[in-house]
């Protein structure tokens, strides 16, 4: 015997609708997961910037906003090699050479020739994406594997030259006394203005990179992930869109190595090896691949657990290999797209439950 | 004069013949079959023509305009659509942005201006997702057009594979086996579609293995048999060709 439901606003409901709504602001729609809106802009997107916004100022801990300085700083880093990654479904192991490209740009214009810090910032980029041109010519041919190797063994390169070049790069003691980024006198010299630099940095190439994959370039690298063939019977110059979107990811590892420098105040080769590499591709695929919030929150994660890690001393490094198989093993498809679908998944079984409860199913 | 023009063309692959000089044409505005067993080298002859694959030699021309030697996306650019045997729809994103993709060439915009959203690229994206709306709704898959490409059952996505085509608003479409797969429904389907962009003046070059679909809507046929042409003319009369049912019948002995 089913007993009919009671129709009326019961208090407990309260409990159940107000964690409800305030997911409802932050969390993905069900459909829009791997829909056509879900390239486009969203109200709750100023809630997530409201937070960013807020976030230093209710917790003013230094070591806490230098540590966000430094994930927004992989943000930007990781943002640019989602691009790549994600969307247009190439690997590169050799983006922290991209990334040292742009701080030792920083670093050599303003300690030696005394450039604004300003205009070596876009030095950077410029420089890095003209670096990403000419490497991607030839390599963006080679697939898979062989794309993965040729972009480490480009890292290494990038590593052997700086070493060696003492006199421009200073070989492997770096160099230090790289001023803090300053714009029209204004020097940001404590870690809250930093925060504030990197993450409107990040906000306008999130805005930027947003817009382009909702466009029809954003299509075409889609369309080269999924089949060249495809790809080039619509017209689609696949060699063009690949080293378009490499060249586009290493400006922003540029843009990201130049606030790394000048925030560190130091570049020396040690910051950009492989490993580094291995943490920026980790932070996409840990983030999830394929959407843009993906890897801005891979790179808040992994800088936090490495941070977190680093009281462990010589125990970290293990720690750390089993957390990220542990993630990758229950986030298969990276925390952000997995963290989203289990939420809606939560939200839909509290309301069956009610039902179930009731004796509906 | 012909819109597809293909000349002596014959490709070999480690020494074996799958193409010997074979040339054909198809005229604007028809409908022409290509026929033929397995291995006849159907396939081969779209993949060159496509430009995927290049001919050892022989020569092909599009309204008039040779190429043999373009990369595929340029010729793509001339105005010359295909579907895969193998269904290469984009199932990384939803079905109106398959039907986008197709219109790639035609939208203008480059990195920095799509990056920063200027008012011309937010109105060409519009204009864009109501005309792939449109199309969408001629191939009868408005209904579905959110959800992602890999979604779809095999039917609709080769229809959809069509509407991608159709996007680029190419005067050749070349068909590769678009009934293979799928239900007498979906054929019935796929085949009124295909009479009905003949109507709007589009060509088709179709590759089918079996007679039936292609027999029906075909204005004209060429039976291809261990890269040999060994039949041309309208479907009836190609039906009861000796050399045609030998060539077919030949496996079945």
């Amino acid at each position: 015997m089913v007993k009919e439901p009671k129709k009326e606003f019961r208090k407990r409901d309260f409990f159940y609708l107000i964690p409800l709504w305030g997911l409802s602001l932050i969390v993905p729609d069900a459909d829009d997961l791997y829909s056509y809106r879900s390239r486009e802009f969203k109200r709750r997107e100023i809630y997530y910037l409201g937070g960013v916004l807020v976030l230093p100022l209710i917790w003013p801990d230094p070591h806490f906003h230098h540590l966000m300085v430094l994930a927004g700083i992989y943000a930007i880093l990781a943002l640019g090699l989602s691009l790549f990654l994600g969307y247009a479904g190439q690997i590169s192991l050799g983006h922290a050479a991209f990334f040292g490209i742009g701080a030792y740009t920083t670093a050599i214009l303003t300690t030696r020739y005394s450039f604004p810090s300003f205009v070596a910032f876009w030095a950077s980029a410029l420089t890095a994406a003209t670096a990403a041109f000419l490497i991607g010519k030839p390599i963006l041919k080679l697939k898979g594997y062989f794309l993965a190797l040729a972009t480490l063994g480009f890292g290494e390169i990038f590593l052997v030259i700086v070493r060696e070049t003492q006199t421009l790069t200073g070989g492997v003691i770096g160099i230090f006394g790289i001023p803090w980024f300053s714009l029209a006198g204004f020097s940001f010299d404590t870690y809250l203005k930093q925060y504030y630099l990197t993450w409107g940095v990040l906000l306008g190439l999130f805005i930027f990179s947003k817009n382009l994959v909702r466009s029809k370039l954003g299509r075409a690298f889609l369309a080269v992930a999924a089949s060249e063939d495809a790809a080039k019977s619509v017209g689609i110059d696949v060699a063009q869109v690949k080293t378009g979107v490499f060249v586009l990811s290493a400006a922003f590892a540029g843009f990201a190595g130049s606030l790394f420098a000048c925030t560190m105040s130091t570049a020396n080769p040690e910051a950009f090896g492989l490993g580094f590499s291995t943490l920026i591709v980790m932070m996409v695929i840990l983030g999830g691949m394929g959407n843009l919030y993906g890897p801005i929150l891979g790179s808040i994660l992994l800088t936090c657990l490495i941070d977190i890690l680093g009281r462990y001393q010589e125990w970290s490094l293990p720690i750390y290999g089993v957390i990220l198989i542990l993630l990758l093993i229950f986030f298969p498809d990276g925390i952000g797209t997995r963290l989203g679908i289990r939420l809606l998944y939560l939200i839909g079984y509290w309301a069956k439950k009610k039902k179930r409860d009731e004796g509906k199913f | 004069m012909p819109l597809l023009v293909v000349k002596e063309i014959t490709k070999e692959y480690d020494g074996v013949r799958a193409l010997d000089r074979v040339s054909l044409e198809v005229l604007g505005g028809t409908i022409k079959g290509l026929m033929g067993p397995n291995g006849a080298g159907k396939s081969t002859l779209f993949h060159l023509i496509s430009g995927i694959e290049k001919p050892d030699s022989g020569k092909i021309y599009f309204n008039e305009k040779e190429m043999t030697s373009l990369e595929p996306h340029e010729i793509s650019a001339l105005g010359l659509g295909r579907t895969f045997q193998t269904v290469q729809t984009l199932g990384n994103m939803t079905v109106v942005e398959n039907i986008m993709t197709g219109m790639h060439l035609r939208l203008k915009g480059g990195l920095i201006s799509s990056g920063l959203w200027l008012p011309r690229i937010k109105k060409a994206e519009k204009e864009a997702l109501n005309e792939a709306k449109e199309i969408l709704d001629r191939l009868g898959l408005l209904g579905r057009w959110k959800s992602p490409a890999s979604q779809l059952p095999l039917g609709k996505q080769k229809l959809l594979e069509l509407g991608r085509a159709l996007a680029m608003k190419a005067e050749l479409i070349l068909l590769d086996e678009p009934a293979s797969g799928l239900t007498p429904v979906e054929i019935q389907q796929v085949s009124e579609t295909i009479c009905q962009l003949k109507r709007q003046g589009i060509t088709l070059f179709i590759v089918e293995h079996h007679m039936g679909m292609v027999m029906e809507i075909a204005d004209e046929v060429v039976v291809l048999d261990n890269g040999h042409l060994i039949a041309e003319g309208p479907p009836d009369v190609v039906k009861r060709d000796s050399k045609v049912i030998e060539a077919y019948m030949k496996g079945k002995r």
